[in-house]
C-alpha cells in the first residue's frame, strides 16, 4: 500500500469490508493496551527497586565499609563518582572535539561519511568488549586491575554520546550568527569560542550530563577493569570500588544480608541516574537531544 | 556536514588584508585539534579490531571454523573443547524472544503517542518510555533475578507447561534417550525453572523496548499530513491511516527494529541475572543458557591457559560481528531518514 495507490481512481478504503471500523476499533484498543503494558513495567520495576530498596536501608549503609559490621557501602557510592569523574575527563573533552569537528568542519566527502559511522558503530559496541579492550590496553601491561582502566572503559562508552550531543546542538545555533561574527572580523576561531560554543553550551551541557547518568549505572565494562574494593582506596592505580560491581558480587552470593544491600545499592544508583536524567530531560523538554 | 543547513562557507568577507599571524595559527591549531579528537576516535575502533583479532590470533589459528560447528565448552586443559555455538544460540533465542514481544509492544507504543494519545498525554508518555532506557541493566538484572525469575517460576510457566506439554503436533527430531521430539511440546520441557532463555528473552524485551519505541515514533511523525488527510478524505478508517503510515514508515521502523537487536545482541548483565548460566543448545524455553556476552562475563577473567583466553578474544570477536552487522544496517536504514528530516 503506497502514495501511488490512492492516486487511482478507485476509492482503496471506502466500503471494502463491513467490519472495518471495528477492526479499527480493536487496533486502537490493542495500541493503548501496549502502551499500558509498558507503563506498568516501568512501574513494577521501580516500585520493586523503591520499596525494597528502603526497606533494607540503614544509615550504616551510607557511613560504613562492605566489611565492617554493620556493613555499608560508602566506598562504593564515592568509587563511583570519582570513576566517573575520570571517565568524563578522559571521555567529555575528546567527544567534544569529535563534536565541532563534525558540525563545524566536516565537508560533504568520504571521511565525514567515515566518521559518522565509526560514532554510531562505536555507540553500538557491546560495553562488555570496551571493557575487554580497556583490560588488553591498561590491565595487561600495569599487571593488576586498576581504576585507570574502568575510567577508560567507561570513557569509551562516552565518546560517541557526548560527541553526538555536541554536533546536534552546535548545529541548532542559528547559521547568522556565524556570519555576523564573521561580519565583526572575528576569525573561525574566534566565532567558535565566543559566540557558537556560549550559545550552544546549556545543549552541550545537557549531553554531557546524560552520557554521565548512562556511565554511571554500567557494570559490564568494569567487570575486568576496575574489578571492585572492600576497602576505601581511591588511588586509580589499584583495583576500584563501585556501587555497581558490589551490586553484581552481592546479588550472586547466597548471603541475605547482602542480597539486602545489593538491594539498597540498586534504589541509590537508580535514584541518582533518574533524578540527574529526569531533570536533564525537564530542562530541556521540546528540545531534540538523541539518548537512544 | 549537510551544507543545506550551512549554504554559505565561513568566510570573513570584509577584512581580506593581512591577517595577524597568531590569529590564524589558532585557528590552525583548533581545526588541528578536532580533526585530532575525530582521528583518536576513529582509531578506537580500529584498535578495538585489533586487539580482539590479535587476541583471538591463537584460537583462529588452531580452532578456525570449527569454533562455529562445535557446541562444547569445556576449558579443562588437556580435554579442552572450545565452541561457540551453545553461546550463539543464546544470544539468538533471547535476541529473537526479545523481539518477537518487543516489537509488537514498542511499535504499538509508539502509535500510541502518536496518533491515539491526546497532547497533553503524549509528552508524558514519552518521557516515561524513555526513562525505562536509564534505567541500568544492573537493576532490570537484580530485579529478574529475585522478582521475576521466581513469578516466571511459581506462575507463569506452570500454566504454559499445562498448556503446552503434551500438545504433540510436529516431529522435528530425537532426544539422545530415543524419545521423539515432538513441537510445541519441546518448547517446555524440562519444566518451569525461571531461569530460561524466557526469562532472559523477557528482561531483553524490557530493555529494547524504549529505543524502538523513541525511533519509532520520531519516524512515524514523518508521516506526512497530505496522505493522512488524503486518506481519511476518501472514507479510511484509522487504522487504515495508521496502516498506510507504518508502510509509508517502514525503512525506518526497520531500522527501530535493528537497533534494538543490536542491543539486545550486546547486552550482558541483566540477561546473566536471569538465564541461568549454562552451555546447552535446547529448543525448550524452559532451559537455562548461555549468551556471548554472558560467557565473557563469567568467564573471562578465569581464563588461565593462553587457548582457553585466546578463545575468550574469539567469543568476543565473534560479538563485536554480529553487534557492528546489525548496527551498520540499522544505521544504513535510518541514514535516509535522517537526510530527509534534515533536509526537510
Amino acid at each position: 500500500m503506497s502514495a501511488q495507490q490512492i492516486a487511482t481512481t478507485e476509492n482503496p478504503f471506502a466500503g471494502r469490508s463491513p467490519g472495518r471500523r471495528w477492526i479499527s476499533r480493536g487496533a486502537m484498543a490493542l495500541c493503548t493496551f501496549a502502551t499500558a503494558v509498558a507503563l506498568a513495567v516501568l512501574f513494577v520495576v521501580l516500585a520493586y527497586i523503591g520499596i525494597r530498596g528502603i526497606e533494607y536501608m540503614t544509615p550504616a549503609f551510607f557511613t560504613n565499609l562492605p566489611l565492617q559490621s554493620p556493613e555499608g557501602m560508602r566506598n562504593c557510592i564515592i568509587g563511583t563518582v570519582i570513576l566517573v569523574g575520570l571517565a568524563s575527563v578522559l571521555g567529555v573533552p575528546l567527544g567534544m572535539l569529535c563534536g565541532i569537528y563534525m558540525a563545524e568542519y566536516a565537508g560533504r566527502g568520504w571521511f565525514t561519511y567515515l566518521t559518522q559511522l565509526v560514532m554510531d558503530l562505536l555507540a553500538g559496541t557491546p560495553t562488555i568488549l570496551l571493557g575487554v579492550i580497556a583490560w588488553q590496553l591498561v590491565v595487561v601491561p600495569m599487571h593488576q586491575q586498576s581504576g585507570w582502566s574502568g575510567a577508560l572503559a567507561l570513557a569509551f562508552i562516552m565518546v560517541p554520546i557526548v560527541a553526538r550531543a555536541s554536533e546536534e546542538m552546535l548545529r541548532l545555533v542559528p547559521h547568522p550568527h556565524r556570519e555576523a561574527s564573521a561580519g565583526l572580523g572575528a576569525s573561525k576561531s574566534q566565532t567558535l569560542f565566543m559566540v557558537i560554543l556560549p550559545a550552544a553550551k546549556a545543549g552541550i551541557a545537557t549531553g554531557i550530563m546524560l552520557a554521565i547518568a548512562r556511565v554511571a549505572g554500567e557494570t559490564a565494562p568494569l567487570l575486568f577493569t576496575a574489578l571492585g574494593n572492600d576497602q576505601a582506596v581511591y588511588n586509580p592505580s589499584e583495583p576500584y570500588p563501585s556501587l555497581t560491581l558490589k551490586i553484581w558480587q552481592y546479588s550472586q552470593s547466597a548471603e541475605l544480608a547482602w542480597r539486602h544491600q545489593a538491594w539498597t545499592a540498586v534504589l541509590v544508583l537508580v535514584a541518582m541516574v533518574l533524578v540527574f536524567t529526569a531533570a536533564v530531560r525537564f530542562a530541556v523538554r521540546g528540545r531534540k537531544v538523541h539518548v537512544v | 556536514m549537510n551544507d543545506a543547513d550551512n549554504p554559505s562557507p565561513l568566510q570573513n568577507p570584509f577584512i581580506d588584508v593581512p591577517q595577524n599571524a597568531a590569529r590564524r595559527l589558532v585557528d590552525r591549531i583548533t581545526k588541528a585539534a578536532a580533526l585530532g579528537g575525530v582521528l583518536l576516535t576513529i582509531s578506537i575502533l580500529a584498535i578495538i579490531f585489533i586487539v580482539l583479532i590479535h587476541g583471538s590470533w591463537m584460537a583462529l589459528r588452531q580452532i578456525g571454523w570449527h569454533f562455529f560447528t562445535t557446541q562444547a565448552w569445556n576449558p579443562v586443559p588437556g580435554r579442552d573443547k572450545y565452541g561457540v555455538l551453545s553461546f550463539l544460540y543464546g544470544t539468538g533465542v533471547t535476541t529473537f524472544l526479545a523481539l518477537l514481544f518487543g516489537v509488537p509492544l514498542s511499535i504499538g507504543t509508539a502509535v500510541f503517542i502518536t496518533r491515539i494519545a491526546p497532547r497533553w498525554l503524549a509528552g508524558p508518555v514519552s518521557f516515561l518510555v524513555e526513562l525505562l532506557a536509564a534505567i541500568p541493566s544492573i537493576a532490570y538484572g537484580l530485579w529478574g533475578c529475585f522478582v521475576m525469575s521466581p513469578w516466571l517460576q511459581n506462575y507463569l510457566e506452570p500454566v504454559i507447561y499445562d498448556a503446552l506439554r503434551h500438545i504433540a503436533i510436529i516431529p522435528v527430531g530425537k532426544y539422545p534417550s530415543g524419545r521423539i521430539e515432538y513441537f510445541p511440546a519441546n518448547l517446555v520441557r524440562g519444566g518451569p525453572s525461571g531461569s530460561d532463555f524466557l526469562a532472559g528473552g523477557l528482561i531483553l524485551t524490557i530493555m529494547i523496548l524504549p529505543i524502538i519505541t523513541a525511533i519509532t515514533r520520531d519516524v512515524l511523525q514523518q508521516f506526512p499530513a497530505e496522505i493522512e488527510q488524503g486518506a481519511y478524505g476518501l472514507g479510511a478508517t484509522w487504522w487504515q491511516t495508521t496502516r498506510l503510515a507504518l508502510a509509508y514508515c517502514r525503512a525506518g521502523i526497520f531500522g527501530a527494529i535493528m537497533l534494538g537487536m543490536a542491543r539486545a545482541i550486546g547486552e550482558t548483565m541483566a540477561v546473566i541475572m536471569v538465564i541461568g548460566n549454562t552451555d546447552h543448545i535446547s529448543a525448550s524455553l524452559f532451559a537455562g543458557g548461555q549468551t556471548m556476552s554472558g560467557v565473557l562475563a563469567n568467564e573471562f577473567m578465569e581464563a588461565d591457559h593462553p587457548i582457553y583466553l585466546s578463545a575468550m578474544f574469539y567469543v568476543a570477536l565473534v560479538l563485536m560481528l554480529s553487534s557492528l552487522v546489525t548496527n551498520v544496517i540499522a544505521r544504513g536504514l535510518l541514514a535516509k531518514i535522517q537526510t530527509e528530516r534534515k533536509a526537510a
